[in-house]
């Protein structure tokens, strides 16, 4: 045991050792460029110097990490810096790192994460314990590929990540809409709901032929904050619930809440195994479509802008698969970041990361290779840019970008998220049989 | 010799041990068998009974890489997790027995104070639950710079690994009992010969045995190295929960599954000869 604890000590000190920062350099570097005192040559250079950059990204999709390693790395290494692309189960994963190494009092160049891809919670998280690096993304030079100006109802998805007010502390990667595809071998057109109210009707004849992902995964509340949209008992739609916490009340968000919780759980019985009491919650995107490939559910409601298209290719989606347009009005449109955390090690090679993901020329080769939605705006492009990432799309299968324009909405605050989808599990999982206006007080003073 | 006696053996088997032996091969083997088709399937369906697609079908059509071209190719990592695997588990084996031996020794022949309890201390690791192990651990290696490094993960794996390791050892010094030692030195031995021309050949078989135990134990640990390599070390657990975590198997889920169970069956394969003889053969003199 001596011999144990008397080892532990000597690779203790070996790797303290070795795990020196420059942690002055780091901060000066950061202060200067957000600051706009130094430009973007001398980011590039320290970005030499670090050498590295490690992006933490969730790994499930071997298409994204052929791209990682194939189109990345070697892009990455032509800058003189070496890609590190850790894959992770879950992105949440990358956030509990980064804030434990910040409670062990790792600072600015002490940690182990540079950039991390992520949207919703885990940003509000991050931004919540005071874990980012800056306001960066506005002055990279891809900055100009985004819509920044506020008086464009355009540039809201760039500057507010799950209603949540970004300050240019991540920088757009991909945009998504919330969709969902049908076996059209199975389910003939005229029987496809557009509403909730239609796909209740269509499961009382077909019992059993539909579920959604399980909050909290974000693909999940996703789906809960479309059912509360449709059933906003104001029609108001989404506009209530791109306030904060702090700006409604528990009182007023239960009431608004209510009608969509009321339906899902009415829904319950008509679910996937629902008739045998616990419906089957397939917990993420790749079990979701397990189960539409297998034919257990009709229906696959998720993020994935092309992904029945990605799918064919794969072999992950039914032959015959196409997307159809549900919920109407109330298909929730966002984008999905790159941000860098406070104790980035690499902050610089993180920014030149960051801003080579936002270039027209990675962009148009994600959508290709990837099926990934472009994350820059076509507007701000000129004709031959525009084109190319248009001609890039692997393509919508069975509905319009028309039709998907017109039935777009906004995500929730990413502040309500967090009740929303406590509510759910305690009223819809946890069968508790208190009134939703009391287990919304109760999520209000946890989340506070 | 050998061989007559396995005849003799199953000759001598009834018909219900015939089905029975048959029902316990088929356990070990039947889930290998849709893993293997899965891992050469492009498209495969409920219900049908084969896959609709096969992956040679679509070998070149795709973009990307597909089934065993994604496993055996550097994009799954699969060669950088196999090699930390070994590397991992050689080293921990390594450790444990350097720490193992001695303690062993002491805990079969000696009798101390608060021996029961230093026992019950020892198999602790085995009660408290590995999440709680890896979050403690991982505040102070983050402090002392330790986590996400191999070292990090050796130490670790020591922590469930000692348990095994320490049981099984003192059980085979028991068995050894002082006899053997003593009758060594009576004839003139030097300590140095007793330990490497007695003690240790005797001991090897017990070794072989909870050496190969704690390879096992250590290419399996998924929990531990998860949280303390922080995503920066893979090995072939971690990148195996990384592909099946959403609970569907594709095609290079399933390959990846069946390279994961190749370092186990290639060293019992090695290690089942050698124990089988030197154990039952020499070991103990019989």
């Amino acid at each position: 045991m001596k011999l144990g604890i008397s080892l532990f000590g000597v690779l203790a000190m070996c790797t303290a050792q070795a795990a020196w920062a420059d942690v002055p350099a780091s901060a000066a570097l950061r202060d200067g460029f957000i600051a706009g005192k130094l430009d973007w040559s001398a980011v590039e250079a320290r970005a030499k110097e670090e050498g590295k950059v490690n992006l933490y990204y969730w790994g499930g999709d071997d298409t994204l990490n052929v791209w990682m390693d194939s189109v990345v790395a070697p892009a990455m290494a032509a800058q003189g810096i070496k890609l590190n692309p850790v894959r992770v189960t879950a992105t949440k994963d990358a956030v509990d790192l980064v804030l434990a190494e910040k409670n062990s009092g790792k600072g600015v160049g002490e940690g182990s994460v540079d950039l991390i891809w992520v949207n919703g919670d885990n940003f509000a998280t991050l931004k919540q314990q005071g874990a980012l690096y800056g306001g960066f993304a506005q002055r990279l030079p891809n900055a100009k590929n985004l819509e920044w100006d506020p008086s464009d109802q355009r540039a809201l998805l760039n500057l507010r990540d799950f209603g949540v007010e970004t300050n240019g502390t991540e920088m757009p990667w991909s945009g998504e809409e919330y969709n969902c595809s049908v076996n059209s071998k199975r389910v003939a057109d005229a029987d496809i709901p557009h509403d909730f109210d239609a796909l209740k009707a269509y499961l009382e004849k077909h019992p059993g032929k539909f579920t959604y992902v399980k909050p909290p995964h974000y693909i999940g509340n996703t789906f809960v904050e479309e059912a509360i949209y449709a059933h906003n008992p104001d029609g108001t739609g989404a506009a209530p619930f791109q306030q904060s916490l702090s700006e409604i009340k528990p009182e007023e968000l239960a009431r608004l809440i209510a009608p969509g919780l009321e339906y899902l759980k009415s829904l319950e019985p008509l679910l996937l195994n629902g008739a045998s009491g616990s419906p089957n919650y397939p917990e993420d995107n790749k079990a979701i479509d397990g189960l539409f490939l297998n034919g257990e559910i009709d229906f696959n409601c998720k993020f994935g802008l092309y992904g029945v298209a990605k799918g064919l290719s794969t072999g992950t989606y039914p032959e015959g698969a196409k997307q159809f347009v549900f919920p109407k009005n109330t298909m929730i449109k966002n984008k999905n970041y790159l941000v860098i955390p406070s104790n980035a090690p690499d902050g610089a090679a993180a920014m030149v990361l960051a801003n080579w993901m936002s270039s027209v020329e990675s962009q148009a080769s994600k959508l290709k290779e990837v099926g990934m939605p472009s994350g820059i705006d076509s507007w701000k492009l000129n004709k031959t840019d525009a084109d190319l990432i248009a001609s890039s799309s692997p393509g919508l299968v069975g509905v319009t970008q028309d039709e998907m324009d017109a039935n777009a909405a906004p995500d929730t605050n990413a502040t309500l998220v967090n009740v929303i989808k406590a509510t759910w599990l305690e009223y819809i999982e946890r069968h508790n049989p208190a009134p939703i206006a009391q287990i919304v007080a109760e999520a209000y003073k946890t989340a506070k | 010799m050998a061989r007559r006696e396995d005849i003799a053996l199953t000759s001598r088997l009834s018909p219900f041990q015939r089905i029975y032996l048959l029902l316990i091969a088929g356990f070990i083997v039947g889930p290998f068998l849709p893993l293997i088709i899965q891992s050469l399937a492009f498209r495969w369906a409920w219900p049908d009974l084969m896959p609709g697609t096969w992956w040679m079908q679509q070998r070149g059509k795709s973009a990307i890489p597909l089934a065993w071209d994604y496993v055996l190719s550097p994009y799954s990592h699969i060669w950088e997790a196999a090699i930390n695997t070994v590397a991992i588990g050689t080293t921990v084996t390594a450790i444990c027995l350097v720490i193992c031996l001695p303690a062993a020794r002491v805990l079969a022949r000696e009798r101390f104070r608060g021996k029961g309890a230093f026992e019950f201390f020892l198999s602790l690791p085995l009660i408290v639950p590995e999440a709680a192990i890896g979050m403690a651990l991982l505040m102070i290696f983050i402090r002392l710079g330790l986590a996400g490094s191999f070292f990090g993960i050796v130490i670790a794996h020591l922590i469930p690994t000692i348990p095994y390791m320490v049981r099984m050892l003192t059980a085979v010094y028991q068995g050894l009992g002082k006899d053997f030692e003593e009758q060594a030195m009576i004839l003139g031995a030097r300590p140095m010969q007793i330990l490497f021309r007695v003690t240790l050949p005797m001991l090897l078989p017990g070794v072989v045995a909870g050496a190969l135990f704690t390879f096992l134990v250590s290419t399996n640990i998924f929990l531990l190295t998860f949280f303390l390599g922080q995503g920066k070390i893979i090995t072939l657990p971690t990148l195996l929960f990384a592909k099946i975590s959403g609970g569907t198997l594709d095609a290079s889920a399933a390959g990846i599954t069946l390279v994961v169970t190749l370092p186990g069956i290639v060293l019992l394969l090695i290690t089942e000869r050698f124990i089988k003889e030197e154990a039952f053969g020499k070991g103990f003199g019989n």
